[in-house]
């Protein structure tokens, strides 16, 4: 595995994420592609199948098979199965109506959708298509980001290349498996970064995950995204006000209508403070965890202040991202 | 399981007490497996024999359910156990791994109608290399589970949390898809029928299969797959007979799909696809349980707090602590806990709304449960969950 500059992130064509489900994948692709459509360039987000979670994030019509313009200079496409099958054999097929009207018949439809590894060579197919692709002599799509979906998924498109290893021979599927490999291991062109959460169990899938890396897989792995990280609005010099403001308040309880209310907001205020003061004391505990057992740069990425993400605020948390990514190789 | 039609469920304890079997089903990362455990817990606290079939718990809660990751046997969750985490418990607690990584191998154990069979299909570099990997298998094991459980005289109740499929769907499709794998019109271009005149008809009739395929797969990969399928036909009345099981026992009166998800829109985005593909395929949710959906503060922690009217800093410092030496410092503090209760309230209010905007069709029951302070790691702490999940015992 090679060691990847992290600022340079935004150079490489090909930006693959994984990690577990649940994590917010979704929402650190999207801050990066706007991030990268801000400074000027073309990204494509690629979704694999069933996932729909870039239409909810742009807020788009639709997003479909063709890369679609969803806004702030981002496109991006769903890669649906059937079609990346398609585009697949139209491609490597000789006859291509033969192969449209043989798709056509429900049972072979069936067949191929059960079938292991079919899935995954058309992905990676339409995956090298697109970082492929150009317009005016230049890359069409700077960067392509795909979104892998959760960790077993995405070490089994990852694993195909060896996978296929015993069982292709000299033909045409051998070289398709060899530009594979060369794409998804080239640090010039490819990289992998992990998103997790500061909680115990993403972050013990983190390191997994990243031991398995190390040792199965020749992809270049860039950076680690710590989502949803606690913050107090709260000076934290003034918590050692916490104790006496609480029994001030308490006092009050007993006491006459008005100072009794206050006292009892306080005391609640107090009570709920001292809650998210220890669950950010163990999210940190779980980010100091990270930082010694993965050797990734690491990027944190706060929590909202108010409410669930919208674009203006995925936005800034991409603008964030790669800043603090540029810091940290200065 | 028992006959009979199911009564009208409301609540998510009546579900508890009345069904055979309840399916969790919800995206990745929103505490399904937690809240199986748990419902599991609960039910057994109403006197009800249950066994939970869980996916990948954290270490330390499957140690707390008796599991040590060994092996995919039933353990039952010993007395003593819940005694100590001070859970009162009338019914017997089980509980098992779904172990997807060997279970492919275990159930061509299974299904082999002989040692030969086995060691053919276990030996062929394609499903070695598969295995793991077939498309919709971690889905399909969770089904064989399911067929061996339900048949089994120690469980009024069967929860199953569902393995995080690529589709999650795959759970409803599994039964069926695997069959339409081994199907009679697409296997049988593979294999190669035993006698004569079938025998070149076979080779005529699947040649231009095989050179699509070999297109697509390469010439060396299909002779592979060839010779896999010949064993694996052998099998295709065993699966489709277990596959009919499971089946039904998805679609039975007696039993519920219950939605775990949180109140994040994206998690709510992917569940009500889920929903909708549910629904598709003829099944009906019939409790949603929204987990760790709010933060919970002041007295009632069962309230859903989305608004303050805090007092203004000063009067609260001058009426509380008049005579504070940093006046400045107490002041800001007081500022500071009001906007934490404020943008605490604003989260709260705006899961509210995701969580409203999320309505299934029919009379599914809602249940919303609480973010704790801690991890749940332990008996006691699926205990907790009590009052949210049954908040009328």
């Amino acid at each position: 595995m090679h060691d990847v500059p992290p600022h340079r992130l935004l150079d490489r064509r090909l930006l693959l994420f994984t990690g577990k489900g649940g994590v917010g994948k979704s929402t650190v692709v999207a801050g990066l592609a706007v991030e990268a459509a801000r400074r000027g360039r073309q990204p494509l987000v690629v979704e694999l199948g069933h996932r729909a979670s870039m239409r909810g994030i742009f807020e788009a019509e639709d997003v479909g098979y063709e890369p679609t313009d969803v806004g702030r200079g981002v496109f991006a496409c769903n890669l649906e199965f059937q079609r990346t099958l398609v585009d697949y054999m139209v491609e490597h097929v000789r006859v291509p109506r033969v192969a449209q009207t043989i798709l056509a018949n429900e049972a072979l439809a069936r067949f191929f959708r059960a079938a292991p590894a079919v899935g995954e060579v058309a992905t990676l197919n339409k995956i090298s298509s697109l970082v492929a692709e150009r317009s005016r002599g230049a890359p069409r799509w700077d960067p392509v980001l795909v979104d892998l979906d959760a960790t077993g998924h995405a070490l089994m498109l990852l694993n195909l290349p060896r996978v296929m290893d015993g069982l292709v021979g000299n033909g045409p599927m051998r070289r398709l498996m060899d530009g594979f490999s060369a794409l998804l291991t080239d640090p010039a062109r490819t990289v992998l970064n992990l998103v997790t959460l500061p909680s115990e169990l993403p972050a013990q899938e983190t390191v997994e995950l990243w031991g398995r890396l190390r040792v199965e897989h020749e992809v270049p792995v860039g950076a680690l995204f710590v989502n949803q990280v606690p913050s107090l609005p709260i000076d934290d010099e003034l918590f050692e006000l916490l104790g006496p403001l609480r029994d001030r308040a308490e006092a009050a309880l007993a006491g006459d209508g008005d100072a009794a209310r206050m006292g009892a907001e306080v005391v609640a205020g107090v009570e709920l403070t001292r809650r998210l003061l220890l669950k950010r004391e163990r999210a940190q505990a779980q980010i100091d965890r990270l930082r010694t057992d993965v050797p990734l740069p690491l990027v944190q990425i706060d929590q909202l202040a108010t409410g669930y993400l919208d674009l203006e605020h995925i936005a800034r948390l991409g603008r964030r991202a790669v800043q603090d990514l540029e810091a940290l190789s200065g | 399981m028992a006959d009979g039609p199911a009564p009208a469920t409301d609540s998510l304890e009546r579900l508890l007490l009345d069904k055979d079997l309840l399916v969790a089903v919800g995206p990745g990362g929103v505490g399904k497996t937690t809240i199986s455990a748990a419902m599991a817990l609960q039910a057994a606290r109403m006197g009800r024999n249950t066994l939970v079939l869980t996916i990948d718990p954290a270490r330390r809660l499957a140690q707390a359910l008796g599991l040590d990751g060994l092996d995919d046997a039933v353990q039952e969750v010993s007395v003593q156990a819940l005694t100590d985490a001070g859970v009162d418990v009338r019914g017997k607690l089980y509980a098992a791994m779904l172990d997807t990584g060997t279970s492919f191998d275990t159930l061509m154990a299974r299904i082999a109608p002989n040692p030969q069979v086995e060691r053919s299909i276990l030996d062929n570099r394609v499903y070695r290399a598969m295995a793991g990997t077939l498309a919709q298998s971690h889905a399909y094991v969770a089904m064989e589970r399911l067929y061996e459980v339900m048949g089994d005289e120690r469980f009024d109740l069967v929860i199953l949390d569902t393995p995080p499929t690529r589709n999650a769907l795959d759970i409803l499709d599994a039964p069926g898809a695997l069959t339409s794998f081994l199907e009679e019109n697409v296997v049988k271009w593979f294999v190669r029928p035993r006698t004569g005149l079938a025998g070149r008809l076979w080779s005529t009739g699947s040649f231009a299969t095989t050179r699509l395929l070999s297109a697509v797969m390469g010439p060396e990969l299909v002779a592979e797959m060839t010779s896999f399928f010949e064993s694996f036909y052998e099998l295709r009345e065993g699966f489709s007979e277990r596959a009919d099981r499971a089946r039904a026992y998805l679609r039975h009166p007696r039993t519920a799909f219950v939605m775990v998800s949180s109140a994040d829109p994206a998690n709510l985005g992917d569940a009500k696809n889920l929903a909708d593909g549910i629904r598709g395929r003829g099944v009906e949710i019939e409790a949603t349980v929204f987990n760790r959906c709010y933060e919970p503060f002041g007295d009632d922690r069962l309230a859903v707090i989305t608004e303050v009217d805090p007092c203004p800093a000063d009067e609260v410092v001058d009426t509380l602590w008049p005579t504070a030496k940093e006046r400045g410092r107490v002041k800001q503090l007081v500022e500071g806990l009001a906007r934490v209760q404020a943008r605490t309230a604003a989260i709260n209010a705006r899961a509210q709304r995701s969580m409203a905007a999320f309505q299934l069709p029919g009379r599914a029951a809602r249940v919303l449960v609480a973010r704790l302070d801690h991890d749940i790691r332990d008996l006691q702490g699926l205990a907790e969950l009590s009052p949210w999940l049954c908040p009328d015992r």
